[in-house]
């Protein structure tokens, strides 16, 4: 069991940096975003455009060819992007939306058309199948009796690191301090003079950079394709449900307790020859967590009347 | 009324335009894109009377076409899996969908239960939760399921009972006469549910489904129970999705895990914003509009790509869906056929 | 146990820090229109949704007609006389007027789905009987001539009007109304006070939230003032007016 630790704590990592930008946007928005996993996807994709290098055809049109930029750089530059990505769903797609009086439920399905819609772009523009950053392949060696390569270790650290920046970033910051008024309550916080639409606007931007990070790291620990967003967006709402929609903190723990189950259920003895079903452990587990304890671990319950 | 004569002369030009543009088969063509419309405008009925009627947000409709079909194959002569084992025995088929029907109800019962006292939002990700459980259980239980290679050779107990002048009829124009048979079989169960369902809908249970739709708590304070009445919605959306996947599985003639992947439930749900959420035959013209659509997305995909492979033919029709989806959610979330003033602009 | 069509005993609800609600002993018998006032945050609605059974006690309990309710259904509850009306007013926006009211009115056996399939003649002759009480009540409250709008429609004050409405056709033995007359504009208040005042003299026994402390004091014949989730003065109308608690409370409360 403890062999599948080190892939549990990685799934770990990547549900978990999803959820806090899942749930980070959910607590400010209200919207529930099934279009989440593409911006994940946006990420890793766009990572992989600029730095494979120009001659290889991972690209479905041949008249894009990849940058060959060094990986840090497109690292980078990913982010931003993701992150004025997000910024230009906000302000051409869901600020209409808002101005017009959309309810939550009709702005969920537009999600999911946009989820629908995105992620086939992604697959006639970039590659269909399974492909990885141009890294060194490495071994994997023991760290504590955790099977992990030296990557897998800088990537969690990195990571962690990420999470407790965001953390720090909504606790002091005024932005943050913001963020988490309108989350608690956009009338109240209204009144009190913060600009709504401006913080909605930096969530998102804050939180598709998180959610395109998050797209990287996976990138990088399994692989990029077209639809790895729309794979991983179920474990992401296990995840936010399990810690409880709306709190950071939650959500990073549950998604760390989703990715370690369902890597863990694989050496369970009654799921020997059905790998298949690890993530229905999980999803299963999500269905029960909502209906005993809706407001997940840490939420409160107010919250989820 | 004008809405109608719309809806009718765009299904009289794409019925054209279907023909025009396949020289042989235009008679084949236009069956098999009716019979798929039939068999998703059904699924688009049951998800209208969840989502149209009662406001609940079911993404898993897929899990309840599933366990339709699995259900009703299961109970007839098929043959299993990778080793083909032939189980030659089995129910009369009348039963055996009846039961298929009853097992998606019951699903029904079983997710919304405990489902139904949350939030709405909340509701959209268990369902679409429950789905993919169910497909990665079908795919994984090899032994009861088939899994990926799944159940083929069940066929026949439904094309026995073919008339012989539907065979007829079918090789005289160069029909497949088992699809011509499925798609018709489908075609009636839409008036035969549609005829229910007009009757339940100006009945009182119909208008406490809308008031739950409209305001829970006022209709808790008004004495009713909401939690049932949403539960019976629920309950008979999914069967009437279990009686859908059943027709298409036997449109296919075979049922594996992959044949209720989640994209299905999107498909339905396209149809269904297309036709009008809300309305009763809006779904089922939906149904129609939208395979005219995918048909007509392919010519887009071999304008595009030289020559188009699987992926890219796919590639072109889902984006044009998502597209579709956002339009109309925004647009005219009434659809073709809904009325304006049931928008759904305001849902909470 | 006492008599009282509604009778409570030491109702608590917490939020976080916050004693939301905290009643020692509130009992309501005699016929008559009780108001409910208190400065905002004063716990009035939370405890409106706790005797409607909205929300749940954490410690208490609440008698109604009889039984003790503390732990049943807000549905059930309904069922058995207390309906009540919301704060933000609660009309079924995309069913028209005359809907509204049927389905307030009709029964919860035709509402049965195989009742509805089946639509035995007892269905349709109950049916045919609601329309009559529909047009009683839609004549009493002025809104005969919007019966076949949507009730997203109408104004503020006809939505008030329309939700009274409905919960006239449960035919209830006590009626809680939530802030009845904010928002709607001093001619309709005027028509919906004395619309109010009849309905008690026909025997409905009222219990309101209302913030209007003229209209308060000019329609009760029972004052309770809360504060900070207490009651702190209970009595006829010129009995609270001049009780030094409440003097103090509101004027602490304007100092906010």
């Amino acid at each position: 069991m403890l062999e599948q630790l080190g892939n549990g704590l990685l799934l770990g990592v990547i549900i978990a940096l999803g959820s806090v930008a899942l749930s980070l946007l959910y607590g400010v928005t209200r919207i529930v975003n099934f279009a989440h996993g593409e911006i994940i996807a946006f990420g890793a994709i766009v990572a992989l455009f600029f730095s494979s290098s120009p001659d290889s055809t991972l690209l479905y049109l041949d008249r894009f060819s990849p940058l060959g930029i060094n990986f840090s750089t497109s690292v980078i530059l990913s982010i931003l992007l993701s992150g004025v990505f997000g910024g230009l769903l906000e302000l051409c797609l869901f600020k209409p939306l808002r101005k017009n009086n959309f309810g939550n439920i009709a702005v969920l399905v537009v999600t999911i058309g946009l989820s629908i819609f995105l992620r086939h772009v992604y697959l006639l523009f970039a590659s269909a199948k399974p492909t990885s950053y141009i890294l060194e392949l490495q071994r994997r060696e023991d760290y504590f009796g955790v099977q992990l390569t030296p990557r897998n270790v800088q990537v969690l650290i990195i990571g962690f690191a990420v999470m407790v920046f965001v953390g720090i970033f909504l606790t002091y910051t005024r932005t943050g301090k913001a963020m988490r008024a309108v989350r608690d309550s956009s009338d109240l916080a209204s009144i009190s003079g913060i600009n709504s639409d401006y913080i909605i606007l930096v969530t998102w931007v804050f939180s598709s950079m998180l959610a395109g990070f998050t797209g990287i790291i996976q990138g990088v620990i399994n692989n990029v394709r077209w639809n790895m967003g729309f794979l991983i967006l179920l474990l992401i709402f296990a995840g936010t449900v399990l810690g409880g929609i709306g709190t950071s903190f939650g959500a990073m723990f549950g998604g760390f307790i989703i990715g370690i189950l369902v890597q863990l259920s694989v050496g369970l003895e009654f799921m020997d020859g059905h790998t298949e079903a690890k993530n229905a452990i999980a999803l299963a587990l999500m269905i029960i967590i909502l209906l005993v304890r809706p407001q997940g671990i840490f939420g409160s319950k107010d919250r989820i009347s | 009324m004008k809405k109608y004569i719309i809806a009718f002369f765009l299904l009289v030009i794409s019925f054209l335009y279907i023909f025009l543009s396949n020289e042989t088969g235009g008679a084949r063509v236009f069956v098999n894109l009716m019979t798929f419309a039939g068999i998703y405008g059904l699924a688009a009925i049951g998800i209208n009377v969840h989502f149209g009627w009662t406001g609940l947000l079911n993404f898993g409709h897929a899990a309840f076409m599933g366990i339709g079909a699995y259900t009703t194959v299961l109970l007839i002569p098929h043959s299993l899996g990778r080793e083909g084992v032939v189980i030659s025995s089995g129910l009369p088929l009348p039963l055996a969908i009846l039961i298929g029907i009853l097992a998606a109800a019951l699903l029904g019962l079983f997710l919304g239960l405990p489902t139904l006292r949350l939030r709405g939002d909340y509701l959209a990700i268990v369902t679409i939760a429950a789905a993919e459980i169910f497909r990665l259980l079908v795919r994984d239980f090899e032994d009861l399921t088939g899994g990926v290679y799944g159940i083929i050779q069940f066929s026949d107990s439904l094309q026995n009972s073919r008339p012989d002048f539907i065979t007829r009829f079918g090789e005289s124009y160069d029909i497949s006469p088992s699809q011509f048979w499925v798609g018709l079989l489908t075609w009636i169960s839409i008036i035969v549910v549609l005829l229910i369902l007009s009757r339940l809908k100006k009945s009182p249970w119909g208008r406490a489904l809308r008031a739950v739709r409209e305001d829970e708590d006022a209709v808790r304070a008004l004495g009713k129970n909401a939690v049932l009445l949403k539960l019976q919605s629920f309950m008979l959306g999914a069967a009437i999705g279990g009686l859908s996947g059943i027709f298409l599985v036997f449109n296919y003639g075979t049922v594996q895990a992959s044949t209720f992947v989640p994209v299905l439930t999107f498909y339905v749900w396209a149809a269904l914003i297309l036709g009008g959420v809300g309305s009763l035959a809006g779904p089922a013209l939906g149904a129609v509009i939208f395979w005219v659509i995918i048909a007509g997305t392919d010519s887009i995909s071999r304008f595009l790509f030289e020559s188009p492979d699987g992926q890219q033919l796919a590639g072109v029709r889902f984006v044009i869906v998502g597209l579709l989806i956002m339009f109309f959610m925004i647009f005219r979330p009434s659809g073709i056929l809904g009325k304006k003033e049931e928008l759904l602009l305001d849902v909470k | 146990m006492s008599n009282n069509l509604l009778s409570i005993r030491s109702l608590k609800k917490r939020f976080g820090g916050l004693q939301a609600v905290n009643v020692d002993k509130f009992d309501f018998n005699e016929n008559q229109i009780t108001s409910l006032i208190g400065p905002n945050g004063a716990g009035k609605t939370t405890f409106f949704d706790l005797i409607t059974r909205f929300q749940n006690a954490d410690s208490g309990s609440i008698n109604f007609d009889g039984k003790n309710v503390t732990r049943l259904n807000s549905y059930k509850l309904a069922r058995l006389g207390m309906v009540r009306t919301f704060q933000l007013t609660r009309v079924f926006d995309r069913m028209s007027v005359y809907e509204n009211m049927q389905f307030a009115g009709s029964s919860i056996t035709n509402e049965g789905f195989l009742n509805s399939l089946i639509q035995s003649s007892s269905l349709k002759n109950h049916e045919k009987l609601l329309i009559e009480k529909i047009n009683e009540t839609l004549e009493l409250l002025n809104l005969s001539d919007m019966k076949n709008s949507y009730a997203r429609e109408l104004s503020g004050g006809q939505k008030k009007l329309l939700e009274l409405g409905r919960s006239l056709m449960k035919s209830p033995k006590i009626l809680l109304l939530d802030e009845p007359l904010a928002g709607v504009n001093p001619k309709l208040s005027e028509q919906l006070l004395q619309i109010i005042f009849d309905l008690n003299k026909k025997g409905i026994n009222i219990l309101m939230v209302e913030h209007n402390i003229d209209a308060v004091m000019k329609i009760s014949e029972r004052v309770v003032v809360m504060a900070e989730g207490k009651i702190i003065s209970d009595g006829k109308p010129d009995f609270v007016r001049s009780d030094k608690n409440v003097i103090e409370a509101y004027l602490g409360s304007s100092n906010e």
